[in-house]
């Protein structure tokens, strides 16, 4: 017949190999309105998969775009981390203008996005030129 | 013996070092193979930071509202109340070429914060033509000027430090004085020695 003792030692090793079997790992728990009132202009996209594992932990939940500033294309790729736990992405947008040439800018270099577990977030540049009408977004993991 | 002992030592640096090579090498300057440090902004913080506050001021639609474009912006004074000595124009200068590649504003290169103007001879050979002409000079006033502060926090828990760099922003119109738009961005990094690459 075990002792107190023992019994709560014994539940205090389920509960530390549990927590080191989930490795510690939050992800988020989010709410928001049951029918949104957004109406967001989503774009058709086309997804090249070079990194299986990447794709595997970071989902690309959509596309939209919209003009700022009168001419300017504005594009936003929302984001979800597959995994639960926190991950960091790196990502680029490129910009095309209507004749099929990439842009050149001051900005649009490398950057970092710090995903929570299970967090869907978004991205979005804008393009500083007014020509650009296409891009393209590159991800990389960490 | 000596020689598996040399092999595993061996081993054990290429594991440790990856497969850097400690020769120098070209990285591009907006890519993630840059390196972090912590005692200072780097090339990718001001990059960053330059980028997001442009895409915000761009987003705030505020731009279009100046009564002729390309409004005229004037660089007024940033000031640095970092621990570390830099050159702001890292940042104001992205955010320059990023605005003007928008066709809605220019920025006077001959009126600057406290009578120091940056492009001194632009400001001479266009007075001297008006004399030559025996006009009165005329100067573009800037619609726009563009001021802002940097800032640092640092904290040290045990060995690991963690610093963060604000970067804020003002736009104001000269006719009222007001600031019709605000950005600020902050950049955080932690950790106990500089890294190659992010």
């Amino acid at each position: 017949m075990p002792t107190p003792f023992v019994r709560a030692a014994a539940l205090g090793g389920i509960a530390a190999l549990a927590l080191l079997a989930t490795g510690c790992a939050t992800s988020v728990n989010t709410v928001s309105r049951a029918e949104a009132q957004a109406t967001p202009n989503y774009v058709n996209d086309q997804r090249v998969i070079t990194d299986s594992t990447l794709g595997r932990k970071l989902a690309i939940v959509s596309v939209n775009d919209g003009k700022v500033s009168g001419d300017l294309l504005r594009v936003q790729v929302t984001l979800e981390n597959r995994s639960s736990k926190p991950q960091a992405f790196t990502y680029k947008f490129d910009w095309i203008s209507q004749d099929g040439m990439e842009l050149s800018g001051p900005t649009g270099g490398w950057k970092q996005v710090q995903l929570q577990g299970r967090e869907v977030r978004a991205v979005s540049a804008i393009a500083t030129n007014p020509s650009a009408v296409d891009f393209r977004l590159k991800l990389r993991e960490n | 013996m000596k020689l598996a002992l040399a092999a595993t030592t061996a081993a054990a640096a290429l594991l440790f070092t990856g497969c850097a090579s400690k020769n120098a090498k070209y990285v591009d300057s907006q890519g993630p193979e840059t390196i972090v440090s912590l005692d200072r902004i780097n090339i990718q913080d001001w990059n960053a930071a330059a980028d997001k506050l442009v895409a915000k001021l761009l987003a705030s639609n505020v731009l279009e509202r100046a009564p002729e474009l390309p409004a005229v912006m004037a660089i007024s004074r940033i000031r640095n109340n970092t621990a570390v000595q830099v050159d702001t124009d890292n940042l104001t200068k992205k955010i320059r070429v990023a605005l003007l590649e928008t066709g809605k504003v220019v920025t006077t290169t001959t009126l600057g914060a406290d009578g120091k103007v940056e492009d001194a001879m632009a400001a001479e050979v266009g007075s001297m033509q008006a004399f030559m002409a025996g006009e009165k000079q005329k100067t573009v006033l800037p619609y726009y000027t563009l001021s802002g502060k940097l800032l640092d926090d640092s904290v040290k828990s045990g060995n690991t430090r963690q610093v963060t760099y604000t970067f804020q922003l003002s736009l104001t119109t000269t006719k009222d004085g007001l600031a019709v738009w605000e950005g600020e961005e902050q950049i955080t990094k932690q950790g106990q020695r500089s890294t190659v690459g992010w």
